[in-house]
C-alpha cells in the first residue's frame, strides 16, 4: 500500500450547548469545577511519575490535558487504531514539551499557548490507514481544541533520527498549531491566491514532491487546499534544516515532466537523457537520485546518469527538464514563507525567524535520557 | 479462588442509562421555563453514582480486591470470527498496570519469528476500567502481545495468498463492556466489533508460561496431523466428521453428507481445560459450545454431557489403510515378549542378523495387512513381510488372520528363523481389545489379550 501521510483539521461546530443552559439561581461559582488534579493521583500508581509531570507540565500549565491511555471513544471509530505504548507516551510528553511548549514559551512567551495553545493532546499509537486512498492520517486538529498524534508505537525506531521525527510528530504539532492559530485570526487572502488554480483535493497524494515544489508547494498535502497549504508551509519552514530548505527551493526552481503529463499519478522527473547518448533516440526521463553531478576546475558542471556509460564507454550526460509550468515554484514558496511570517508577527507577535532557530538548535542538540529524567526523577 | 457472585447485568445499566437520559433531556426542557426543581427519585442514586459504584466494583473483582499482586484472569480471546480463538493470561494490578501472557504465532511474528510454531510472550502495559455507556475494561496502552490483534497493519502471510489488510488487521477488541460477573468468570462483550468471550479467575499462584505451555500443550494432544478427522458424537448416534482440528477451524459435515456442500466452518479455542466454540453451534437439533477434556482424551460437552468428540473407533483407526503402526518391541508382553526374545536369538544365529523393527501396515497392491520385520545384515537391511486380514469386532477389538504367505523373504526367513510363524501364529489366535491415552488423537495403541500385550506407535 502506497503511504502517504496527512493531516486532518476539522473545523467543529461546537457552541450551541453551551447557549442552551440556563440557570434559574445565581449560585457562587467556586474557582474551578474540576479537582485539585494533585489530590487524585496516587504515589503508587504504576503512571504516577508521567502523570505527575503531565500535571505540572501541561495541565497546571496550559490548562491541557495529555491524554496517553486511549480511550476508544476519543477516536473515530471508523479507523482501527491502537493505543500508544507506555514507554513511547513518556518520551513523546517531553519531547514535546522541549520541541514545542517551550519553544514558544520562549519565543512569544508564556502566556500565548495558555491562551493559545490546545486543550487536548491525545496520543494514538497507530497511523490511521485510508485503505481506499492508500493514505494514513498522522495528525489531526479539531476545533482548535484538540490534536491527535498517530503514529507513536514508531516513535522509538526515530529517536536519533529528528528527520523522521518531524515527520511524524513535531512538524504535524508546528501544523496542527497553526491551524488553531488561523482558525483563530485569518491570515491575509493574498495568500491563498499565489497558487490559485493548482491545487487538487482529491488526487494530492499521487503526486510528485518535485512537481509540486515546482508548483510552489512545500509538500504533496500542501497542494490539496489553501488551508493545509499555509499550515504546511508554516510547519516546514520551522523543521526543515537549512538543507533540506534548500532542497525544496531547488526542487521547486527545477523543471518537471512525465511520461504522460495528462496522468497526474504518474511519476514527475526533472532530468532526461538519451541511450547511449544518442539524440536521435526517444529521451528518458530519470530521477535525480540517479544523477551525479562534477564541476570542473573552471567552473563547469556536468551531470551524468549514475554508473552508466554509452557504447563507447563514455558516461550518459543528463539534461534538465525544461520549466513549462510557468511558475516560479521557489519564488513562490517564499512568497508564501513571507505572508506567513508577517502574518504572525502583526497578528500575533511571533517571530518566525525565531521561533525556527530555537526549534533548529533544540532538535539538533536533544538528549532523550536526560530529558526522560524530567519524569524518571520525579519522587 | 474467590468465589462470589456478583451481577452488573449491563443490558439493565443501559437501560437505565436511557431512562436517565430521557429523563434529563425532559427536564431540561421543563426548566427551560420553569424553575420548578421538584423531581420524582426513581432510583437511590443517580446514573453517574451507579456507574462509578459498578467501576470500582468491577476494579475489586479483577485486581482480587485491590490485592498487593492483583488477580489473574484467563480471557479466551477471540479477534473476529474467522481466526482461532487464542487464551492469554492477565494480571491485574491496583497500580493500573496489567501482564498479559499468552502462547501463539502471531506473538512470534511480533518478533519476527515464524508464524508456524506458537512463541510465548509475556509484557506489562495498562489497564482501567472505564465508564462509557456502562463499564467497560480497557487495555488502554499498547502490549505488543495482545494489540497485535487491534493492529491496523497489514498481516503476515501464512499462506501463499497475501491479501493487503493494512488499515484493518486482524480487527481485535482491546476495550470489552463488561457485561456480568458470575462464580469467578467475567463476560464480556469487544466494544467494537461485539464478539463475545468470556474471562476466568485463575490461580494467583501459578506461572504464565507454565500455564500456557499446558494450554499448547493441550492443543497438540487434541488434534494430531496424523489423524486425518475425528468425529462429534451426538446423543441420538448420528456423528459429525470434524477436519482440520489442528488450525482450530473445524471443517464440519455430517457423516454421510456431501463434504463439499455441506461442510461449515466454526472457530474454536484450546484452553486449558477443553476446547469451546466461539458461538454456540446447533448441528441435528443439538446445540454445542463448550466441551471438557476428559481423563480418557475425549472431549465431552459441558452443554449436554452426553456429546463427545473422539476419532472412529480405535479399530477402524488401526485398519486406516495409509497408517504405518510401528511396535514398541521393549513393551511387548506374553507370548509376544517370548517369541520376539526367540526372534533375536534365532536371527542373532543367522549371521548374527538384528531385529531392527516390526510394523504393521496395508499392502495397497495386494490388498492384505503385514506384518514387517526388519532385519540388519551387515550394512543390509531385509525385510521378511508376513501378510494377514484384519477384522474390526465391535468397537474396540480387532482379529488378524495370517494368511500363510508373505514376500520372498518370509519364506527365507521363516524357514532358518521358526519364531517368525510363532509370532504370526499367535498374532491369528486372539481377539485383541485396543486401548490409547487418547480418544482424540489415538496415535498409540495398546492391543492385548489377557497378558498377551503388543504397543504400537502411529
Amino acid at each position: 500500500m502506497k503511504k502517504i501521510q496527512y493531516y486532518i483539521s476539522a473545523f467543529l461546530l461546537v457552541a450551541v450547548a453551551a447557549m442552551s443552559l440556563s440557570s434559574c439561581s445565581e449560585d457562587k461559582l467556586g474557582p474551578t469545577i474540576f479537582p485539585d488534579v494533585d489530590e487524585t493521583l496516587d504515589p503508587s500508581s504504576y503512571t504516577y511519575k508521567l502523570d505527575k509531570f503531565l500535571n505540572e507540565n501541561y495541565l497546571k500549565k496550559y490548562n491541557l490535558t495529555f491524554l496517553y491511555k486511549m480511550p476508544d471513544i476519543s477516536t473515530n471509530m471508523n479507523y482501527n487504531l491502537v493505543p500508544a505504548t507506555y514507554e513511547n507516551s513518556i518520551d513523546l510528553a517531553v519531547l514535546c514539551k522541549y520541541l514545542w511548549f517551550d519553544v514558544y514559551d520562549k519565543v512569544a512567551g508564556e502566556d500565548f499557548l495558555k491562551n493559545y495553545g490546545p486543550r487536548i493532546i491525545l496520543l494514538i499509537g497507530s497511523p490511521a490507514y485510508n485503505p481506499t486512498s492508500g493514505t494514513e492520517i498522522v495528525g489531526l486538529a479539531e476545533g482548535g481544541i484538540k490534536v491527535s498524534l498517530f503514529k507513536v508505537n514508531e516513535l522509538s525506531r526515530f529517536l536519533n533520527n529528528y528527520y523522521m521525527m518531524n515527520e511524524y510528530y513535531f512538524k504535524t504539532m508546528h501544523h496542527e498549531f497553526a491551524h488553531i492559530l488561523h482558525q483563530t485570526k485569518t491570515y491575509p487572502n493574498e495568500f491563498n491566491t499565489i497558487s490559485i488554480g493548482h491545487y487538487d483535493s482529491n488526487n494530492w497524494q499521487d503526486r510528485s514532491v518535485g512537481q509540486v515544489n515546482s508548483l510552489g508547494f512545500v509538500t504533496t498535502y500542501a497542494s490539496s487546499e489553501f488551508r493545509e497549504d499555509f499550515a504546511e508551509t508554516i510547519a516546514n519552514y520551522i523543521v526543515q534544516t537549512e538543507d533540506d530548505w534548500n532542497h525544496i527551493l531547488d526542487l521547486a526552481s527545477r523543471g518537471w515532466a512525465s511520461g504522460d503529463e495528462d496522468d497526474v499519478t504518474s511519476e514527475f522527473y526533472c532530468y532526461y537523457y538519451y541511450p547511449n547518448n544518442d539524440a536521435t533516440q526517444d529521451l528518458v526521463y530519470v530521477s535525480e537520485y540517479n544523477v551525479f553531478t562534477e564541476v570542473d576546475e573552471d567552473g563547469t558542471v556536468h551531470k551524468y546518469w549514475r554508473n552508466n556509460t554509452d557504447d563507447s564507454g563514455n558516461r550518459i550526460v543528463v539534461y534538465d527538464v525544461e520549466d513549462k509550468d510557468g511558475i516560479n515554484g521557489a519564488e513562490a514558496i517564499l512568497q508564501k514563507v513571507q505572508i506567513a511570517r508577517e502574518w504572525l508577527k502583526t497578528a500575533w507577535n511571533v517571530d518566525l525567524d525565531e521561533l525556527r532557530n530555537e526549534v533548529q538548535t533544540r532538535q539538533s542538540n536533544y538528549d532523550i535520557n536526560e530529558l526522560r529524567k524530567m519524569v524518571t526523577e520525579i519522587q | 479462588m474467590m468465589s462470589f457472585t456478583f451481577n452488573y447485568d449491563q443490558k439493565k445499566m443501559k437501560k437505565f442509562l436511557n431512562i436517565s437520559l430521557l429523563s434529563l433531556v425532559a427536564l431540561t426542557t421543563l426548566s427551560l421555563g420553569s424553575c420548578k426543581n421538584e423531581v420524582d427519585e426513581i432510583f437511590d442514586e443517580d446514573a453517574v453514582a451507579r456507574l462509578d459504584q459498578a467501576k470500582a466494583d468491577f476494579i475489586n473483582i479483577l485486581t482480587n480486591n485491590g490485592a498487593p499482586n492483583g488477580g489473574k484472569w484467563q480471557m479466551e480471546y477471540y479477534a473476529n470470527a474467522n481466526e482461532p480463538g487464542y487464551v492469554y493470561l492477565m494480571t491485574f494490578r491496583p497500580d493500573g498496570s496489567v501482564t498479559i501472557s499468552g502462547k501463539n504465532e502471531w506473538i512470534g511474528s511480533v518478533d519476527g519469528e515464524s508464524l508456524k510454531v506458537p512463541v510465548y510472550g509475556s509484557q506489562t502495559s495498562l489497564w482501567d476500567v472505564i465508564t462509557d455507556n456502562g463499564p467497560v475494561l480497557s487495555l488502554n496502552s499498547y502490549n505488543k502481545y495482545f494489540h497485535v490483534f487491534a493492529s491496523p497493519e497489514d498481516i503476515p502471510s501464512m499462506s501463499d495468498e497475501d491479501p493487503d489488510e493494512t488499515g484493518y488487521g486482524h480487527e481485535g477488541d482491546y476495550e470489552f463492556d463488561l457485561m456480568k460477573y458470575s462464580n469467578d468468570t467475567l463476560y464480556i462483550t469487544g466494544k467494537k466489533y461485539g464478539i463475545d468471550m468470556i474471562m476466568t479467575r485463575v490461580d494467583d499462584g501459578i506461572d504464565d508460561e507454565v500455564y500456557m505451555n499446558e494450554v499448547v500443550a493441550m492443543a497438540d494432544s487434541f488434534f494430531n496431523a496424523k489423524i486425518p478427522q475425528v468425529y462429534i458424537n451426538l446423543p441420538n448416534g448420528v456423528r459429525w466428521i470434524v477436519k482440520n482440528g489442528a488450525t482450530s477451524l473445524l471443517k464440519m459435515f455430517r457423516e454421510g453428507a456431501d463434504e463439499i456442500s455441506t461442510a461449515e466452518t466454526h472457530n474454536v479455542i484450546i484452553t486449558h481445560d477443553g476446547l469451546s466454540f466461539m458461538n454456540p453451534v446447533t448441528i441435528d437439533g443439538y446445540t454445542i459450545k463448550n466441551f471438557i477434556r476428559q481423563a480418557d482424551g475425549s472431549l465431552l460437552c459441558r452443554d449436554d454431557n452426553e456429546t463427545t468428540i473422539t476419532a472412529d473407533n480405535l479399530n477402524n483407526v488401526f485398519m486406516i489403510e495409509t497408517f504405518v503402526w510401528k511396535a514398541d518391541t521393549t513393551q511387548a508382553g506374553g507370548v509376544f515378549k517370548d517369541n520376539l526374545n526367540d526372534l533375536k536369538t534365532q536371527l542373532n544365529a543367522y549371521g548374527k542378523r538384528k531385529l531392527t523393527s516390526v510394523q504393521i501396515a496395508y499392502n495397497t497392491t495386494l490388498g492384505v495387512y503385514g506384518v514387517d520385520f526388519s532385519c540388519l545384515y551387515g550394512k543390509s537391511t531385509f525385510h521378511p513381510t508376513f501378510y494377514m486380514t484384519a477384522e474390526a469386532v465391535g468397537e474396540n477389538q480387532i482379529k488378524f488372520r495370517y494368511t500363510g504367505e508373505g514376500n520372498a523373504a518370509s519364506g527365507v526367513y521363516a524357514e532358518r528363523c521358526p519364531a517368525f510363524l510363532d509370532f504370526m501364529n499367535n498374532l491369528s489366535s486372539m481377539t485383541f481389545t485396543l486401548e490409547t491415552p487418547s480418544l482424540l488423537a489415538p496415535v498409540e495403541m495398546k492391543l492385548s489379550e489377557g497378558g498377551n500385550i503388543l504397543y504400537f506407535k502411529l
